[in-house]
Parts: C-alpha cells; structure tokens; sequence
C-alpha cells in the first residue's frame, strides 16, 4: 500500500467559530494508495477523539497499526487499491497538526493552554483547505466513527456539493448530557493532578500524567460496555507477575491501569480537554436553532448512518435520530445496527456486515 | 413478486412522490419507481442479504421490524406505503394499517387471498392451503393472519378506510374475467389503494 505522511502548512489563515483566528497552520497528514486522473476515487476519513492522522498500516517496524487498519488497506473495506484514503491530525491535536504542543507563530512559543478552542465544524473548514490543496474538489466518501462520524455529518451539511457519500458511524448529531458528564470527570481528573499548573505544564517540565492516566481509564469504560467487560476479564484475577501496579486484585484492573498508563505517555492534557469539548460542543442542529431538520436539508450526499447494538456511548438510537432527520426532509440515508462486540469501540473493527455494508455502500451508485 | 402486480404497484404511485416501502426485500421495486418515477423511496427490511442488495442498488434502506417500528416513521409525511405480501405476517395487521395511514395519504396493500377457491378445496379436503403464493406448508409459513378478500374489505370498512382501487390476480398471476367479477373466491392475490376517510 502506497503510504505518504505529509506535514502540509497553510497560510490562508482559518477563523475559528470561537471568534478566535489562527493566521497560519499545519495539518499531519496521512495518505494510502493513489489519486486517480479524474481524481474522484477520494475518501477522507475523520478521526475520533484520540486517534490521529494514523489511520491504516505502518511505515516501520516500531509503529503501531493506524486506529482503523482493520477496514482500510488493500481489499479490505476502504480498499486502497480502489480508492485514495486521505487521513488529518485534528487541529488542536497532538500528532503533528497545530495544537498546544505546536509554536504559536505569533509569540514564538508553545501555544500551551493558549491553544484556542476548536470545533467540529473548525475541522471541516480545515479539512476543506486540505481538499483544495490535494486537488479534489468531491470526495467520493467521508466517514468516521464517533467523533469522526460527526465530522462526517458536519461536511455533508458544510459542503453539500463536495462530496458523494458520507458514512456516519456509531455517532450522534450532539453529544448527550451524559457524554458531557462522563467528558467532565475526565476533564476534571486532569485539572486536579498537581503537574497540570492550570494547563501551564509545558513550561514547568511536567507532564499531568496520573489525571490523564485517570481520564483515560474512564474513557475505556465508556468505549467498552458491560457485557463485553464481562466477557473479556469476568472476574478473573490478575496474574500476579504480570501485575502493572501493586494494588490491583481483577485483570479489569490490571488493563484499565496499562490502558490509561500508555496514553498518558503519547497524549497531551491540554489536546485532551480540547478534543473532549469539541465533542461536548457539537449539536448539528446549532446553526438553525435546534432543528435537525433544517439544517440536514441541506445534505446532497448519500449517507450511511451504523450503529451498534453494544454501544451504550453513541447508542443505536442516536443513528436512528439521524436516519429519521434524513428522511423528513428527503435525504438518502440508509440505517444499520449492527452486532457489535466491542461497545463503542466496534466501528473501528471489520466485522463481516459491516465491512460488506461499507463495500456495498461505496460500489453503489 | 409478480409482474402484474408490480405493474399495478407502479401505476398507482404518481411521479415524484414520497414512497415508503415495507418489507422492501432487495429494493427492485423502490429502484424501478426511483428510475421510472422519480420517486424519493426508502425501503424498510430486515433481512441482512436483502439490506445489503438495498444498499448496493443505492436504495436507502432501514433495518427494521415492522412489527414494531411503523410509528417511528410517522412524522415524515408520505405520499404512498407499500406493504406488500406482508400484512398478514405481522402481529396486528389493523393496528398497521392504522398507522400506515398516520404516516402516509395512501396505502398499497396486497394479501393472499384464503377464500380462493383452491385454498377451500384444500380445506374442505382437511388441508391446510398450499398454493403458489401460500406455498409454505403450515408449520414453516410465517403468515399469522390470513384472511378472505371480503375479510380485508370489511376491515377497511370497521376502520373506516376508503378503498381507492383495487385489483385481483387469479393463482398464475394474472388479471382474469371470473377474479375480478367473483374476486372472494377467484380472486388468489388482492391488491388495495386505501386511504383515510
């Protein structure tokens, strides 16, 4: 598989919806296999809260495989032999994209704390600037699940006429109250570990490891469900000389603790708070007042909306809002539940529906 | 589904109009009315082999049992429902007829006919009907609540439905004199176009 990581800076500038603006800034990008001459075998793919432009495969030996290896490569899912897969580091990120781990051109010095809020809608705008600088003027597909299930539905809305299909998956047009709850302990787990210095780490050599660590064991609870918990550890107890930290007794423990340990080493604070309002904030429907439909009437694409029937964050019943907005205002939108054997997790897994589903949909006229 | 009765189907949808079909199976006829009719179309189904031939002919399609989500549907204002060669599958076939009519101006119905002459035969030879389109011995079919053509036009009656139009098959699939003069009993297949009073 052809594979390009590509640092891209743009100088155009992008105004923010918090008002603020960002007068240059870079995107890490990912690509697989190649633009074709019309250049319309084109998909993006958005990623969710902690993944990156990292989405398939790996260049050396000591990479981890891309967050969605699993439905992009050759002949898989997303099929790069077919199709030319485009993949970004969210703006505010911390994989290479500008974020507060980058300078801020204007101060010369680590954006930190500094780095202003993001949206949803932000990162299509930018990621509108990365097709123009590729060249393509309408992507076949844009999907992801999750956070970048909501990107997906953003573009179609934002840009009706710059893309054929979207794949919405195990997503919601808004965060529910008990997302922005569940983003909050995490959040707050981080703002109360003594090295975060109010977001201002960076600068005293630090890093909020153990609210991160924290933040991210909560989030795995989230991203699994309890049957699959049960199904994974039971009751099961941990191996003593596999034990990552003395106080464990259940291997639930024991993975929540290497779990939110490694993320604490590769992700950053301020990124983390940034990604997770980013989630809290998006509501589709904010620009008409509340109404979905409104707003969907907009939509030209074809959409596929996936949910899972395990997924208790973005539960199957928030695809089916989105399916129903579809069809009272005449948008094409097909809507699937799947069998999920992951909780949340399961969009990024290529069970044997949901890879014939996504197949079926980019064949489909 | 037949041809003659896929020819019925389409005639009375109009052009463009908003169309929902349930029990959609691999969405030919959703495809045929979007290309011959420009309808806008979604299908209902879930058979997972049939969604997955919806979703490669481009046709929008809802996993779904009908059974228990006709009402989700209710805000979206149809022109047409198709419910064909299903309503006597489901649990309350009245009750799906009604909210049928809540979502949708008019509705196309069709149901195997158990007055039909054969399917007596049968029965007055101790039998359990088995016809072409009752082809199910009674332990695999899945029809929980079939009915005589004058069982159905009394329904619409009790419930107030109007009957727009109608039209019956005889057991090859055809239009036929005797169907349509004496339809209770040779009539194998009715197809209805009811509306709310």
């Amino acid at each position: 598989m052809k594979t390009k990581t590509e640092l891209i800076k743009f100088n155009q500038g992008l105004d923010l919806e918090s008002g603020a603006r960002l007068n240059t800034f870079d995107l890490m990008v990912e690509t697989y296999g190649e633009l074709n001459k019309d250049k319309d075998n084109a998909i993006l793919v958005c990623h969710a809260f902690s993944g990156n432009h990292h989405a398939a495969g790996k260049s050396s030996d000591n990479e981890a495989l891309g967050w969605w290896d699993e439905v992009i490569g050759p002949g898989k899912a997303i099929d790069t032999d077919k199709f030319f897969v485009v993949c970004s580091n969210n703006l505010g990120g911390c994989s290479g994209s500008s974020g507060p781990l980058s300078i801020n051109p204007e101060t010369n010095e680590l954006y930190g704390k500094d780095f202003p809020l993001v949206s949803v809608t932000d990162w299509v705008n930018s990621q509108k600037l990365l097709s123009d600088y590729l060249g393509i003027s309408k992507w076949h597909m844009v999907a992801g699940g999750s956070l970048g299930g909501m990107q997906a539905l953003q573009w179609a809305i934002s840009y009706p006429k710059k893309l054929k299909k979207a794949g919405i998956f195990a997503t919601a047009t808004k965060s529910s109250t008990q997302n922005i709850a569940m983003n909050e302990v995490g959040r707050e787990a981080i703002r109360k570990d003594k090295n975060f210095m109010e977001g201002d780490y960076l600068n005293h050599n630090v890093k909020p490891k153990s609210g991160l660590k924290t933040a991210r064991m909560l989030g795995h609870i989230t991203y699994s469900s309890e049957d699959i918990m049960d199904q994974k550890f039971g009751r099961k107890f941990q191996d003593i000389k596999s034990k990552i930290e003395g106080t464990v007794d259940y291997e639930v423990e024991n993975y929540l603790q290497y779990k939110g340990e490694k993320f604490s080493d590769t992700f950053d604070a301020n990124s983390y708070i940034l990604m997770t309002k980013a989630m809290d904030g998006y509501d589709a429907s904010f620009s008409s007042n509340g109404s979905l439909e409104e707003v969907m009437k907009r939509i030209k694409a074809k959409l596929l909306v996936v949910g899972f029937d395990s997924d208790w964050l973005y539960p199957p019943k928030r695809s089916k809002e989105i399916q129903l907005a579809a069809m009272n205002v005449d948008v094409q939108c097909s809507c699937v539940i799947l069998k999920g054997e992951q909780g949340h997790d399961s969009f990024l897994f290529a069970s044997d529906r949901y890879v014939k589903i996504i197949k079926g949909f980019l064949d489909s006229k | 589904m037949n041809t003659s009765l896929i020819h019925i189907i389409k005639k009375w949808i109009p052009e463009k109009s908003k169309v929902i079909d349930f029990g959609c199976g691999d969405g030919s006829l959703l495809k045929d009315l979007i290309d011959e009719k420009k309808i806008r179309g979604y299908g209902v189904e879930i058979d997972h082999n049939k969604i997955q031939e919806c979703i490669l002919k481009g046709i929008s399609v809802i996993e779904k049992d009908i059974d228990e989500g006709i009402q989700d549907f209710e805000s979206c204002n149809f022109d047409v429902a198709v419910m064909a060669s299903s309503i006597q599958c489901l649990k309350e076939p009245h009750l799906a007829l009604r909210k049928m009519l809540k979502l949708s101006k008019q509705c196309i119905v069709t149901l195997p006919n158990l007055g039909f002459w054969k399917c007596r035969l049968d029965l007055a030879q101790g039998r359990m009907p088995v016809t072409p389109n009752l082809p199910s011995s009674w332990y695999e079919t899945k029809n929980l609540h079939l009915c005589t053509i004058k069982d159905f036009e009394t329904l619409c009656f009790e419930e107030g439905f109007v009957i727009n139009e109608k039209f019956f098959l005889n057991d090859k699939g055809a239009k036929s004199a005797m169907a349509s003069t004496f339809p209770n009993t040779f009539a194998s297949e009715g197809i209805y176009l009811i509306a709310k009073k």
